[in-house]
């Protein structure tokens, strides 16, 4: 026990539980973005593994972690951009739509997987590239900060900008005020010249790069291979993310640490010998009570709400 | 200015009317059904093309997909065996798809299911008869309470049921894993696995009815035709059918009508439950006659497509699981036979999703009919 | 924002001989499911008047209106601004050309600022942000120059619909609009709020801005228009100057018929009290106290009608009845016995029935049969289901009893409700409703959205009923509609009753307004002794 806890209230910890908050943070912000503009994006899972799949694949080609990257953003855009299509071009359910582009990322990544290396499992017996971890001049020489802040992965970074970024977009700049305007009242948009369906597009694109970068992050910097559906869920567990942050950048940054510090718990329990699969079940047990008690938060607030006019004398 | 004086109150021929209307459903019907198939067809064409971008033989591969299963007799065994699977599944999904529930549970409930029916048919001596119906009956309460929690969190919290079925899935695969790796397994066991189930649990094997080796296929085929006629009586023929289809509907409607919208889905995802452990119980009693690791991965969606491809219809969704069973087996012969994984199925069934839901086309599709019978 | 030089505005200077500002030459526009909207519609509008466009609900209005606009595109025809032909693809093309249209469901996104909300779409910027301060210094300037007050940094969602009406109208004239197109305005205002309406209106007038009014009531028409142009069945049948039109004849152009505008029927034949309301409360789940101790009685045989600007509580109060909502606190009793708290379900075998105001989304289900909508609070019973088992043909018998006896016109009790025209569903809705035996009937703004001969049958219904001896709450808007139909008038405002008056007879619309608009409020003691 003792044992357990030193290893929680380390500082590699802490690390660790930013490093698996990355997967989960930046496709849960891509979710967002949907989500505000009307197009709820169930293809996080699918896009990341594409983009997963497609980033390492080409690392491998050109021995270029940077044409990898490319390559994993410009897959994810693309299949976010065709369930854009299906959804708003052909009138395609979205969730229907998300569904089969899940699928089709499942079975086409093994299928291409297997067909260029004959192995269903992996590309772990070729050579792929990874995302630089950047050690921060200064900052990585503080004691206890040092570690956790320095030394992470480019796009862990990137993950935490994206926050802000993300807020400044949705908050200040017209195309994200107009995409949140599109995502509320369409028909208000619609009236005052804005493009609903061009938004919607931009909505799913953004989502698609955000869930892309979460994709080539597990497959070029987490771990340095990919295999099938490495994603393990993690797109939606980035959907729980943004429910449970009220649709904000910010509530969403804290619920994707939430399931990341859940995450990093398992991982150092099951070091202790506690059977994995039980230390595995715990982030969506999280997930799960989180999506209940969050419910019921709302619903007793709501009761509470009614309730503070019992009291009112009536005329 | 002018002042158009009343026109006579137009006359409403009820008969003819009700001529044109039976006319034109007979003819959406025919229009429907040529859709789908050219959707299907649309969908292989696909594959097609993916295996000739990549270099592969398509000919040789697709002369294997569609004929393999009709190749040997076992073969075919494994299609009916499949079919049974999916057909349960498909059934299960269509209940609350009825009412618009995304329910994605189904993968959770088999499971759930698979290690009900194990335990009780492993390590309790049963009479025949009694000793399936005990197993059976027993996981599919399993999984009706399996369907009905994240049923009830959606209709009376209206929290996110994509996110708490695949979670909920997520945990009862890790649980049985766990189960099945440290309780199920006898100590000292060459591989993970537990003991067989008693011989009265066994569905019989349609091998043994047939004289020729049909694999793996056996009674539960019988179940399906219950649970066809079953889902489509409860669908159509009772209130809650009524109540499932109207909130499929309009959900409001159906509340400022009176119907107990909650209870009534919580319920669809509940029945759905109990539907999809029979496809558990299915594997276990049936095909594997014991539990296996991963015993029903790989068919959390699968039910989604035989549903879709039917519309929701449950007298279809025999002939759509047939059919989506034919091309999965026959992708498994394929890649024996062809080097070409069998995940090309995988695509092939995202295409048909694709397809079906897109209405632009749908619609297209139906004009371009129309506009053929017109000239 | 466009200065434009005044336009003279009398009649005089105005003559046909010059070119109209707008003018819509031999519009014709079918939709692609085939229906007919515009025939050869040819309507004109000169710079610096006030034109209505009056017509029944599906006459064309509102499609002539959105080719304007630039929503719809016409199958045929031309559109001339100031005597040049132009083409309008989109509400932004309308924009730049100096079009604005205010919606008649507001076309506000609501977590925005009113600011945010008046320069949504072409928002000062440096450059891909947006510039806030500037954005609520030009919403404040322009409340001002044109007289429309508005707090710009309110959010939408929490103002009063007065002041988001006015919010649109700022949003137009945002946008340097020339010409407004104001679609069915006053719908949801009080008396008084109409009349400040029009006194902006004559302002914009003033500053030579162009105004296209559509309405349906024809004694708003008369008062502010100066031209009226009538359509029906796709048609504009006719363009008269105020001092030409009547209400009656633009009625009897309307219809193409004589209506009787007002309602005939006998006095009320008062039976026993059958819903007794007593200091009911109820808050929305946000904490908005919406009902704040609301008490009345109705009695068979009678209409008791519930004036009031909408959002004062009315759709709460007729849905915590109807057993949509769960109240706080108060008494809802029918016949003596309780029926606060329980279902829909328990509330309707006591018998309540309810047409609901928005009735054509959720009280039908489009893609469900006749014969299913039909059943929607029966099919429980025998003889629809019998023995756990639904019956087919005891539904079928039902819808064909009932489509004979409302005179829908369906061909089939198995055609889905979406395949009929909006008259025809409601008649399932109050073919429904009617035949389950209410001892209360809840009529809630039974008249919206329909057109004069839906209408008629809606009224005709109505007091056939009360005559019956059921007892029927209606709740509507339409100041005109309740004052004429009910027998006695109970006025809402802010969440209380604050007048009942034992008759409707000798009432004005002015008294009632200011009753509506809570400036005057009955004592208790006097609504009491009217229970």
């Amino acid at each position: 026990m003792e044992q357990a806890l030193q290893a929680i209230f380390s500082a590699t910890f802490v690390a660790a539980v930013l490093r698996v908050t990355t997967p989960i943070l930046l496709p849960a912000l891509g979710g967002l973005i949907a989500e505000l503009g009307g197009v709820a994006n169930i293809a996080l899972e699918g896009i990341m593994l594409i983009s997963a799949c497609a980033g390492v694949l080409v690392s491998i080609a050109t021995q270029s972690e940077w044409l990898g990257l490319l390559a994993g953003l410009a897959a994810g855009i693309i299949t976010a951009l065709v369930l854009a299509f299906f959804h708003l071009d052909l009138k395609a359910d979205i969730i229907l739509s998300a569904i089969a582009i899940n699928i089709l990322a499942s079975g086409g990544t093994i299928f291409v997987v297997f067909l260029l290396t004959g192995d269903k499992g992996s590309t772990s017996a070729l050579v792929s590239r990874q995302m630089p971890f950047i050690e921060i001049p200064i900052i990585k020489d503080i004691p206890l900060l040092g570690p956790i802040l320095s030394g992470q992965n480019l796009l862990t970074y990137i993950a935490f900008i994206a926050v802000a970024g993300v807020a400044i977009f949705l908050y200040r700049m017209r195309a994200g005020i107009h995409l949140r305007a599109v995502g509320e009242n369409p028909d208000a948009a619609r009236s005052v010249g804005i493009n609903v369906r061009s938004q919607q597009y931009l909505a799913l694109a953004l989502s698609g790069a955000l869930a892309a970068l979460g994709g080539v992050y597990l497959s070029m910097g987490y771990v340095k291979f990919f295999a099938r559906d490495m994603t393990a869920g993690r797109g939606f567990i980035a959907l729980a993310a943004i429910f449970l942050g009220g649709k904000t950048p910010l509530g969403t940054m804290i619920a994707a640490l939430v399931f990341g510090l859940a995450e990093a718990l398992s991982v150092q329990l099951g070091n202790l010998r506690v059977p994995n699969q039980l230390v595995q079940m715990i982030p969506y047990i999280a997930t799960l009570i989180a999506l209940v008690v969050y419910a019921l938060v709302q619903r007793q607030r709501a009761i509470a709400h009614q309730r503070r006019f019992r009291q009112a004398p009536t005329p | 200015m002018q002042v158009t004086l009343p026109s006579s109150a137009s006359s409403f021929d009820r008969a003819a009317e009700r001529a044109r209307v039976q006319q034109e459903r007979r003819r959406s019907a025919i229009v429907d059904l040529v859709v789908t198939l050219s959707t299907i067809a649309l969908a292989l064409l696909v594959g097609f093309l993916v295996m000739l971008i990549v270099g592969k033989d398509p000919i040789l591969a697709y002369s294997s997909l569609l004929s393999g299963p009709l190749s040997r007799s076992h073969r075919a065994g494994r299609w009916i065996e499949d079919a049974t699977t999916l057909i349960i599944l498909g059934l299960s999904v269509a209940i609350p798809f009825r009412a618009r529930q995304f329910s994605l549970g189904a993968q959770g409930q088999m499971f759930i299911a698979a290690m009900i029916a194990a335990v009780i048919a492993i390590y309790l001596p049963l009479p025949p008869v009694l000793a399936i119906l005990l197993p059976l009956v027993a996981a599919m309460l399993a999984g009706f309470v399996t369907g009905l929690l994240p049923g009830l969190i959606k209709a009376y919290l209206n929290a996110n049921e994509i996110v708490s079925t695949l979670m909920l899935n997520a945990v009862i695969v890790l649980l049985y894993d766990f189960l099945l790796t440290n309780v199920f397994t006898p100590p000292g066991a060459q591989s993970l696995r537990s003991e067989l189930i008693q011989p009265n649990s066994m569905l019989l094997r349609l091998s043994a009815i047939f004289g020729i080796n049909l694999g793996r296929a056996n009674l539960a085929v019988v179940m399906v035709a219950v649970l066809v006629l079953a889902v489509w009586v409860l669908l159509s023929r009772t209130p809650l059918g009524y109540e499932i289809r109207i909130i499929g509907a309009n959900e409001k409607f159906a509340r400022y009508g009176g119907i107990n919208t909650q209870r009534t889905i919580a319920l669809s995802f509940a029945i759905g439950g109990a539907i999809a452990a029979v496809a558990g119980v299915h594997l276990v009693l049936g095909v594997h006659q014991r539990l296996i690791p991963a015993i029903a991965a790989g068919l959390g969606f699968e039910g989604i497509v035989v549903a879709l491809l039917a519309r929701n219809n449950p007298l279809l969704i025999p002939i759509t699981g047939l059919f989506y069973s034919y091309l999965r087996v026959g992708g498994d012969i394929m890649e024996q036979e062809a080097a070409v994984g069998a995940e090309i199925v995988q695509v092939i069934q995202a295409v048909i999703i694709l397809l079906l839901t897109a209405q632009v086309l749908v619609n297209y599709a139906k004009s371009r009919h129309r506009l053929m019978r017109s000239t | 924002m466009s200065t434009h030089a005044p336009h003279p505005t009398s009649p005089s200077a105005t003559d046909s001989a010059a070119a109209p500002l707008v003018e819509m030459r031999g519009i014709t526009k079918i939709y692609p499911n085939g229906v007919l909207a515009n025939h050869e519609v040819t309507f004109a509008v000169r710079a610096g008047e006030i034109h209505a466009l009056v017509g029944e609900n599906g006459a064309g209005k509102s499609t002539l209106m959105k080719i304007l606009y630039g929503m719809e595109r016409p199958s045929a025809g031309q559109i001339f601004l100031r005597g040049k032909p132009t083409t309008i693809h989109s509400p932004h093309e309308a924009i730049t050309q100096g079009i604005g249209m205010v919606h008649q469901n507001f076309m506000l996104v609501p977590s925005f600022t009113i600011a945010e909300n008046i320069v949504l779409g072409t928002e000062p910027s440096r450059g891909a942000f947006v510039d806030r301060r500037a954005a609520i210094a030009a919403a404040a300037q322009l409340a001002q120059q044109y007289g429309l007050s508005v707090d710009p940094e309110a959010r939408v969602d929490v103002v009063p619909v007065g002041m988001r009406q006015r919010v649109e109208i700022l949003k137009a004239l945002y946008r340097g609009a020339d010409v407004l197109i104001l679609d069915e305005p006053t719908a949801v205002l009080t008396p008084q709020e109409t009349h400040e309406l029009f006194t902006a209106i004559q302002r914009l007038i003033q500053v030579g801005k162009t105004v296209i009014f559509i309405s349906h009531k024809l004694h708003e028409v008369m008062e502010i228009s100066d031209r009226i142009s009538v359509m029906r069945d796709a048609r504009l049948v006719g363009t008269l100057d105020k001092h030409e039109a009547n209400e009656r004849l633009l009625a009897k152009m309307m219809v193409g018929r004589e209506v009787f505008l007002n309602i005939e029927k006998t006095p009320a034949q008062r039976g026993p009290l059958v819903l007794k309301v007593r200091n009911l409360e109820y808050a929305t789940e946000t904490g908005v106290e919406v009902l704040k101790g609301v008490s009345l009685s109705v009695y068979a045989g009678e209409i008791l009608g519930i004036a009031g600007v909408e959002g004062n509580g009315q759709t709460e109060l007729v849905e915590v009845i109807a057993g949509l909502r769960t109240p706080l606190s108060g008494v809802i009793e029918l016949n003596g016995k309780s029926i606060a708290g329980l279902t829909p379900r328990q509330v309707r075998q006591a018998g309540v029935a309810h047409i609901p105001e928005d009735r054509l989304t959720n009280g039908v289900a489009l893609t469900a049969s006749i014969q299913e909508n039909l059943i929607v609070d029966r099919y429980t019973r025998e003889p629809f289901t019998r023995g756990g088992l639904m019956r087919p043909a005891a539904i079928a018998r039902n819808s064909e009893a009932l489509i004979e006896a409302y005179a829908i016109r369906a061909p089939d009790g198995s055609l889905p409700v979406g395949a009929l025209s909006g008259g025809n569903m409601q008649k399932v809705v109050v073919a429904r409703e009617l035949s389950s035996q209410p001892k209360l009937l809840i009529a809630a703004q039974p008249t919206r959205g329909v057109d004069i001969g839906a209408t008629e049958f809606m009224h005709e219904q109505l007091v056939r009923a009360r005559n019956a001896g059921v007892a029927i709450l209606l709740v509507s808007a339409d100041l005109s509609e309740v004052m004429s139909l009910s027998d006695r008038l109970a006025v809402m405002h802010a969440g209380r009753i604050v007048a009942l008056f034992p008759s409707t007879e000798g009432l004005t619309e002015e008294e009632v307004g200011l009753y509506m608009l809570g400036t005057k409020t009955m004592s208790q003691s006097e609504i009491e002794s009217h229970w």
